[in-house]
């Protein structure tokens, strides 16, 4: 989270698209930024994790579905809204599944495009709040030693203590040791809370 | 022959046969032949028998005839030559089989030897004629040799041969031609039949090939396919069929020729054609999309820009204090976009048709022949093409291939409905005119199909308007358009008497 406006970026090769569409979110108090290609996007790779993409489908070079793809790999946290000239089903289906928030044809309202940015707005600080989250978690989960992750392991699986000491052939009373030192390290207050930090941390 | 050369009255004078006119030629031109009396005394010899025994001419006459025979048959032939003079029939001689004769030289050769009872001046006498046996059955041996390779070769290549004779209306055939028509060993095969056999649209095919070919000005050949369906099983084969006229003073006497199954070619040729009609629509289609996908993108991006600018005027004029830069900015957007979509229309459409074509001096009447031809070959069959071309019709100037183009879509439209429409007597009237004064051909095409009325006619020309279920509504539009780009026009006849009727013009080459 590095900054606290979010900015939408437009990637499409037509100047005069990418000046109406800048005018026209600007008057949404929203930021802009334009990119006349997916490798110009790609070159300049913005510093900001808040906001969202626009992106044309139809370019020459990296098409917009090449450039979500790329950007998927590097687990950019910014949603995409696509735009195209001429959407056919199975090419919105494939980006849908791909993850895009929407899919819009041109020329698109301002209604639409505006309702698609706060949808992908949503999505980015639902991303970002989750990113955070597993950050934290798993900086807790960091501070364990190896027995201890072993221990938090089984015993949020549901295991009693006693079988947990089976397992690890461990006596009772070192697991009880365990358990105490993983609930003081975490902070969980007890084993649901445990369990919630480790699912967080592993969304991360 | 020589009782018809002889008259009568020499006939009853013939005392001595041998100075006989007609017989002395007779036996100068004939086979071996020896004339002998009752007795059995030599009375002439044709130069041929002479020639094969080894004797000179007229050297024979008067030999006893067991001259000619070796010793050890003589007395033998003695009884024997009794015993036929008082059964005198035409015979063959011991069965006509390989007797020997003793040559003049002392040699012996075989011979196959017949004998004839013949009555000249009451005397009774009898006339021998034979031939060497080798050679004989070499000629059998050949013969057979040559019917056997035959039989082999028409098997090989699957061919039947026929052999009809036009005036005695008898025919000849093979086995496999049976067996392709259906007709059962013991049913006497006839003429009839073979043309029933034939598919009832393609007995037109043969019928014009044989009348071209029985004119005795031409080569008298002709070299055709049709489908012969066969009476058992009803299976339809395909058969190609090479054929000659023979002539007889100039009137077609015989006609004989060979017939080839080729239904697996014929699959062949059709899966490929189908193939290509497929991949042609396909591309057709494709042309289409593509074209309407470049017209898409070349006005959507304008579109888009042109919206949005709007978009950001009106919310700048509906948010007060309106900001005049921003909406002046906008505005000129608004217009700039609406210029730039026709700018590239405009220029899409001239690229569009500045596609180059020749026009050159061309015979109407083959570019309709060839068209039908080609309807032919892509399976529209069931219909009759009635043709009313002008003879002697001046070329007209134009692309061949884009109005061969227009001419197909035409037919096949008109085909196609009237089958859609289940019309048993489907057929096609196409008039060929020329207009001397305004320099133009016309050509009408009309069916007794269903027709076109109200809203159907008044779309037809459309573009997207289609009455077939997976047309794409371009093919009219093409091709009016083709005739416009060819200097012609082209038009739905509002009143057709009958049927759909459609007319265009082209101008006539200079």
């Amino acid at each position: 989270m590095n900054d606290r406006r979010p900015t939408i970026f437009i990637v499409d090769d037509d100047t005069f698209v990418r000046d109406a569409l800048q005018l026209m979110i600007e008057q949404e108090n929203l930021d802009v930024q334009c990119y006349e290609s997916g490798e110009a996007f790609l070159e300049h790779c913005p510093q900001t994790n808040n906001g969202c993409i626009l992106l044309d489908v139809q370019m020459p070079g990296l098409n917009g579905l090449a450039l979500q793809q790329i950007l998927a790999e590097r687990h950019m946290p910014l949603p995409i809204i696509f735009l195209t000239g001429n959407g056919n089903i199975p090419m919105s289906v494939k980006a849908i599944k791909a993850g895009a928030v929407d899919f819009l044809t041109k020329p698109v309202t301002r209604s639409k495009l505006i309702a698609a940015i706060e949808t992908a707005l949503q999505e980015n600080a639902s991303i970002l709040k989750k990113n955070a989250l597993a950050e934290t978690a798993g900086s807790l989960i960091a501070k364990l030693t190896v027995r201890e992750n072993d221990v938090m392991q089984l015993a949020i699986a549901g295991l009693p203590n006693k079988e947990i000491a089976r397992k690890l052939n461990i006596s009772f009373r070192t697991v009880e040791v365990h358990k105490s030192r993983i609930m003081q390290k975490t902070g969980a207050a007890n084993l649901i809370e445990l369990a919630g930090i480790v699912r967080e941390s592993a969304g991360s | 022959m020589p009782h018809s050369a002889a008259t009568p009255d020499k006939d009853k004078e013939l005392t001595k046969p041998l100075e006989d006119l007609s017989f002395q030629e007779f036996f100068a031109a004939a086979d071996a032949m020896l004339l002998i009396d009752h007795d059995g005394f030599i009375l002439q010899a044709s130069h041929a028998a002479s020639a094969m025994l080894g004797y000179a001419p007229k050297a024979m006459n008067g030999l006893r005839v067991e001259a000619l025979m070796p010793e050890r048959y003589r007395n033998q032939h003695e009884k024997h030559r009794e015993g036929y003079n008082t059964n005198p029939i035409k015979r063959l001689m011991g069965n006509g089989r390989n007797l020997i004769a003793l040559k003049h030289d002392g040699s012996e050769i075989q011979l196959d030897i017949g004998l004839s009872p013949l009555m000249i001046k009451g005397q009774s006498c009898v006339l021998i004629s034979f031939h060497d046996s080798d050679q004989r059955l070499q000629a059998e041996e050949a013969l057979r040799t040559s019917e056997e390779r035959l039989r082999l070769a028409k098997r090989v290549a699957g061919l039947g041969v026929f052999d009809y004779d036009l005036i005695h209306n008898m025919m000849r055939y093979d086995t496999c031609i049976r067996q392709w028509w259906g007709i059962p060993p013991d049913q006497p095969m006839t003429y009839d039949m073979l043309i029933e056999g034939i598919h009832p649209e393609d007995r037109h095919i043969r019928l014009e090939a044989i009348q071209r070919a029985s004119d005795p000005e031409g080569s008298g050949e002709y070299k055709i396919e049709y489908r012969v369906v066969n009476a058992i099983d009803r299976k339809q084969r395909w058969i190609a069929a090479i054929g000659k006229v023979l002539f007889h003073e100039k009137k077609p006497q015989r006609l004989i020729g060979v017939v080839q199954e080729i239904t697996e070619r014929k699959l062949l040729e059709q899966k490929l054609r189908e193939q290509r009609n497929e991949m042609s629509a396909l591309i057709k289609s494709q042309v289409a999309l593509q074209t309407a996908s470049a017209i898409a993108h070349e006005l959507n991006q304008p579109l888009a820009a042109l919206s949005a600018y709007s978009e950001v005027g009106l919310h700048i004029i509906e948010h007060p204090p309106v900001d005049y830069d921003q909406l002046r900015r906008a505005l000129v957007g608004t217009i700039t976009q609406a210029q730039r979509a026709g700018d590239s229309l405009h220029e899409l459409l001239e690229f569009l048709q500045h596609r180059e074509f020749a026009r050159e001096a061309t015979d109407l009447n083959a570019l309709i022949r060839d068209a039908l031809d080609i309807l032919h070959h892509d399976g529209y069959r069931a219909f009759e093409a009635i043709l009313e071309l002008e003879p002697g019709l001046p070329p007209v100037m134009a692309n061949p291939m884009q109005i061969q183009k227009v001419l197909v879509n035409l037919l096949s439209n008109s085909i196609e409905a009237m089958r859609n429409a289940n019309i048993p007597e489907a057929a096609i009237h196409i008039k060929v005119s020329t207009n001397a004064e305004n320099r133009l051909a016309q050509v009408t095409v009309q069916d007794n199909g269903p027709g076109l009325t109200g809203e159907t006619a008044q779309r037809i020309f459309e573009p997207f308007f289609t009455t077939k279920p997976r047309g794409i509504g371009m093919g009219l539009v093409i091709s009016r358009a083709l005739i416009e780009s060819n200097g012609g026009q082209m038009w739905l006849e509002p009143e057709s008497p009958a049927g759909a009727t459609f007319h265009f013009t082209l101008p006539l080459a200079a």
